[in-house]
């Protein structure tokens, strides 16, 4: 009799969230794609945190008409494709207006045809090969810049600024990394740099010794490294200062990352990287900072470009009043105003413009040293 | 020349890592036959611990008066506190499976290693967390030469973990009972050797020498983070496999032919075949020696 009691209350608490969730009135659901575990968890969580600031934000401005609240439902991808297409097909079972990521384009990429299937909005912040937005899809929207416009900037960067004449170039082979460092590379031979070689590592590596040994002996002017994430970028850096390597380091826009320059130390200091260039003293980017910061600590790489991409699609819903993919997706291309990032308006493809500048680490900061239209920045 | 003994420098330092955590593996696939997959964990716990205490130490200020101290001092409650873990591990999951197939408790081991691992993650957050200040920095420089100082000390210390452990195991009573349990369980317990004495034992001693590797690690790639334990572990395995599993020299070995390759192939090939280059020598070695390299008398010396 007991143990029939006992089971009878399971059930009935199992039916209680079912009971709930019908009393409650509407919750608009969206998602998030990005790594929250693996090698690339701080960068995932940081877009996870950029949304929720951007539902906050909403929330507190009075939310949505016609809905209670706004719901997040962050999903893992783990850098992984096909992580990433299990993850768009539980946002589709989930009935999501909306989905913001993937942080990895060899995610972004697989996950964006998933969900394209169901014409569900994907907004990457993150992912910047240029197949992202080149394959026509109607509802893939890019916050971030595009590979095509980084290489070449920072080649530019390499002759103009820093008068570069060889280079020796690393990556760690992810579609990301590998497509950027074949693009400078392309990019460096158009303008005349020697590319003295063009090595690869392994995604999860640490010791980094052979391959900067190598790098040493070589004794390039520049040393470009294309690696997905600031961990190990960090920890090259710091073994190419030990092995008193000479070359200029010059890097891409996923050092973006203050963690780069606490775990490299002194080694980042001088280091030079491309990255879109924002404004730091716009109002928009002071507000965003005063409620970021004191819940989630510093603004690294893509939490900006994801609360302007939350934002977005927050608010292409909010005007047009409907979750119809299409209403959105008009809303989307009208819209044209100051992000916490960068200036908004998107192309036909979804793109919405690159900025890449480049920034030198100063005393642990990063601070804006060169554009490709102004040349040096003081 | 100068290529070749830089590049030679940086394998035998990777070795001598690789052979710290790899005579965990071995030592307890000697006693109970079990590969503890959730060694690397013990290694990433070491480096975690390393960088709590040491940072708990420059906080206080004794880092700049006594550094040597202080370094002391945080290996051996490093090492304490995993080897501490290693026998709750042990206790938990796998003591209650030592009757069922190995299989379970394979099985338990890879559960074990996901659970500390994802343990990490939640406890210590996402992000790489640095090791305090410059600590040992610099090197000796031999015209174009480099040898960090860290680097001699990673090398001094294994050196030093190694004979420790071979003293501990050939010449004293406590060596003799765990040979003993190798050989031959029922048998030793006759003699009154109390058998999970001794597998607790070898768990906190691998998982010591495990810990001692993750501090070094901390200190010599500036950082530690949660998944660390992964990538080394896998190696270590497949080094005490190509030295003879259950064989504490062929482990050694192991570990410094997997580290050499490493770093040669990356050098003088291509970086991304590094990890391609370790696991064909351990193929081929095993193609012809299935056993592994010292895997022969593997019933006299194995623990």
């Amino acid at each position: 009799m007991r143990k029939k009691l006992f089971v009878a209350l399971v059930l009935g608490l199992m039916v209680v969230p079912f009971i709930m969730g019908t009393a409650t009135a509407k919750t608009l659901k969206i998602g998030s794609m990005s790594p929250l575990t693996g090698p690339y968890a701080s960068d995932g969580t940081d877009i996870k945190n950029g949304v929720l600031t951007a539902i906050q934000v909403f929330e507190e401005a009075g939310g949505i008409p016609g809905y209670d609240k706004i719901e997040l439902f962050a999903q893992d991808t783990a850098c992984d494709p096909k992580q990433a297409v299990a993850a768009a097909n539980k946002l589709i079972n989930l009935e999501v207006v909306g989905v913001v990521g993937a942080y990895c384009s060899s995610s972004t990429i697989p996950a964006s045809e998933t969900l394209a299937e169901e014409d569900i909005p994907m907004l990457t912040p993150a992912s910047t090969n240029e197949k992202v937005t080149d394959r026509g899809l109607p509802y893939m929207f890019r916050l971030c810049g595009r590979d095509d416009d980084q290489a070449p900037a920072a080649a530019k960067f390499l002759k103009d600024s820093l008068k570069a004449k060889t280079v020796f170039i690393v990556d760690d082979k992810t579609t990301y990394s590998q497509g950027l460092a074949d693009g400078v590379s392309k990019a460096c031979k158009e303008l005349g740099i020697e590319v003295v070689e063009h090595d690869h590592v392994n995604q999860g590596d640490k010791d980094f010794a052979a391959v900067l040994t190598k790098a040493k002996a070589a004794n390039a002017d520049i040393f470009y490294m294309s690696l997905q994430g600031y961990s190990p970028g960090a920890l090259m850096a710091l073994q190419a200062k030990r092995l008193g390597m000479t070359s200029q380091i010059v890097t891409q826009d996923a050092m973006f990352q203050p963690k780069f320059m606490e775990v490299a130390k002194d080694a980042a200091e001088g280091v030079y990287l491309t990255y879109g260039f924002t404004d730091t003293t716009t109002p928009e980017y002071k507000s965003f900072e005063k409620i970021y910061v004191p819940k989630y600590g510093p603004i690294a790489a893509y939490a900006t470009y994801a609360y302007d991409a939350a934002t977005v699609l927050l608010q292409a819903i909010k005007t047009s009043g409907s979750t119809d993919p299409a209403k959105i997706k008009a809303e989307i291309m009208k819209m044209d105003f100051d992000g916490v990032a960068k200036r908004i308006k998107f192309k036909a493809n979804g793109d919405s413009g690159s900025s890449y500048i480049a920034f030198k680490v100063v005393k642990g900061e990063f601070v804006p040293y060169w554009s490709p239209e102004k040349g040096l920045l003081k | 020349m100068e290529f070749f003994i830089q590049q030679l420098i940086n394998g035998i330092t990777l070795g001598g890592l690789y052979a710290l955590i790899a005579l965990g593996y071995t030592m307890v696939y000697g006693v109970i036959q079990l590969i503890n997959f959730a060694h690397g964990e013990f290694f990433a716990t070491g480096g975690y611990v390393g960088v709590i205490l040491l940072s708990f130490f420059t906080g206080l200020g004794y880092m700049d008066t006594h550094p040597i101290l202080c370094l002391a001092a945080s290996f051996a409650l490093t090492m304490g506190y995993c080897a501490f873990l290693a026998v709750g591990v042990e206790k938990i999951a796998y003591k209650p499976l030592r009757r069922q197939s190995r299989l379970a408790a394979l099985l338990s081991a890879l559960g074990m290693s996901i659970f500390l691992s994802n343990g990490l993650m939640l406890t210590q957050g996402v992000y790489d967390k640095a090791y305090p200040g410059e600590l040992f920095q610099g090197g000796v420089n031999l015209g174009n030469i480099t040898i960090g100082y860290l680097q001699m000390m990673i090398v001094g210390m294994t050196i030093f973990l190694l004979f420790g452990l071979n003293i501990l195991v050939f010449k004293t009573k406590i060596g003799m009972a765990m040979r003993a349990t190798a050989q031959d369980k029922v048998m030793s317990s006759l003699v009154s050797i109390s058998s999970n004495r001794i597998i607790s034992l070898t768990f906190a001693i691998g998982a010591g020498l495990a810990a001692a590797a993750g501090i070094m690690v901390g200190l010599y790639y500036g950082s530690v983070r949660y998944d660390m334990g992964f990538l080394p572990g896998i190696k270590a395995f497949a080094a005490a496999v190509l030295g003879g599993i259950g064989n504490i020299t062929g482990a050694m070995l192991g570990g410094l032919i997997i580290g050499m390759v490493e770093i040669f192939g990356a050098g003088y090939i291509s970086g991304q075949y590094k990890d391609v280059f370790a696991f064909i020598i351990l193929i081929s070695v095993l193609y012809f020696k299935p056993t592994g390299i010292m895997g022969e008398n593997i019933d006299d010396t194995r623990v």
